[in-house]
């Protein structure tokens, strides 16, 4: 139960994590700012919680997915409108990461709460993964920053949008997953170079959505959404941050 | 407001009538085990897993070899469209209890498949 939690925290704080230090970055978010998008996205998880039992059974049994992948429709335009500096864009952002990735986590953390053999480990391994989440995302604001003043903004910029990319991995595996979409043939097989649960694959699949097996249309997709955003970027004029606000 | 309701409706009816052709697997979740905990099916072949959880608890299904994630609630029946899948072994489990919630789907040429 120990190892189950440190995973399963790690594995859905780090993305929420990565993005809040790239928009922190790239959007002059305060401190301030941030924590207010964390406590809204905390509530929205809670919200999402809340109601993902009921719809789930909505449209033969594919609400769930369907609201997921509207989700990731707007952390790829909202991570998008974020690189003109737009806070609200960057608050959407956040928020829809965290409704996507955090509620997985609480409905994990309030299934197995009540139970005394599960409490204790629970609370530990999420204590681990907090803390392990936590110093890596200040690790990459310090590397981020560091970049930032060296290169400027622009590969900050391409790393959110690999990352932004990635989610539309995610919206297709979910409509593959209701058959909306046939993306599932033509698989790739990396598993002999990096399977995606080693410490580098996850880490890697949280930074840029790094899949094991993806299917080659996957491929394409990630490769024209990451181009199309890294130009669309660039055509919204990206203004400079001089000086990263968060931190600061 | 009438008429977007009925259309949407009617598009989710096609659809579904679409994806009906998906060949349906059944499996159970009970006491944390995945029941069958290996099933075998035709490769090549789009199929329709229906997972009922019977237990008091969530459960996520997840599969690196599927690409596949999703929920299942207590209670509750899940449903997860998976292939065409090239012959072979791909393993699933269930994430809030990895070390029992185990499976596999093995997808054989459809002379021999479990059907």
């Amino acid at each position: 139960m120990l190892i189950t939690s440190l995973l399963m925290s790690i594995n859905q704080l780090l993305p929420v994590v990565i993005l809040a230090v790239l928009l922190s970055l790239i959007v002059p978010l305060s401190q301030r700012q941030l924590s207010i998008y964390a406590v809204i996205g905390t509530l929205m998880s809670l919200v999402f919680v809340q109601a993902a039992a009921w719809v789930s059974q909505l449209f033969d049994h594919r609400g769930l997915e369907f609201i997921q992948m509207l989700l990731c429709i707007m952390i790829f335009v909202a991570a998008l409108m974020s690189c003109q500096q737009r806070k609200m864009a960057a608050a959407l952002a956040l928020i829809a990461t965290m409704t996507l990735y955090l509620s997985h986590y609480m409905i994990y953390l309030v299934s197995f709460w009540h139970s005394k053999d599960t409490a204790e480990p629970l609370i530990l391994g999420t204590c681990l993964g907090v803390g392990i989440c936590i110093s890596f995302g200040v690790l990459l604001f310090f590397l981020l920053e560091s970049i930032v003043r060296r290169a400027g903004v622009q590969p900050l910029v391409v790393l959110l949008a690999f990352n932004a990319t990635a989610k539309l991995l995610i919206f297709l595996d979910l409509a593959s997953q209701v058959d909306l979409l046939d993306v599932t043939s033509n698989y790739l097989d990396w598993r002999g170079f990096l399977v995606e649960n080693s410490e580098l694959g996850r880490v890697l699949k949280a930074l840029v959505g790094y899949e094991a097996t993806p299917s080659k249309t996957a491929l394409w997709v990630y490769v024209i959404a990451a181009v199309v955003f890294i130009a669309l970027a660039r055509v919204l004029k990206i203004k400079k941050t001089e000086e990263p606000v968060c931190g600061s | 407001m009438n008429k977007w309701i009925l259309a949407l409706s009617m598009l989710l009816l096609c659809m579904s009538s679409w994806l009906a052709y998906a060949k349906e697997y059944k499996l159970i979740l009970k006491d944390h085990l995945f029941y069958p905990a290996e099933i075998t099916v035709p490769a090549n072949k789009k199929l329709r897993l229906v997972i009922e959880n019977q237990d008091d608890t969530p459960e996520e299904f997840d599969s690196f070899d599927l690409n596949r994630e999703k929920v299942l609630y207590p209670g509750r029946t899940s449903v997860i469209y998976i292939g065409p899948l090239s012959p072979g072994r791909y393993d699933f489990f269930g994430e809030f209890s990895p070390n029992t919630a185990r499976g596999t789907v093995v997808a054989t040429e459809v002379n021999d498949a479990d059907n």
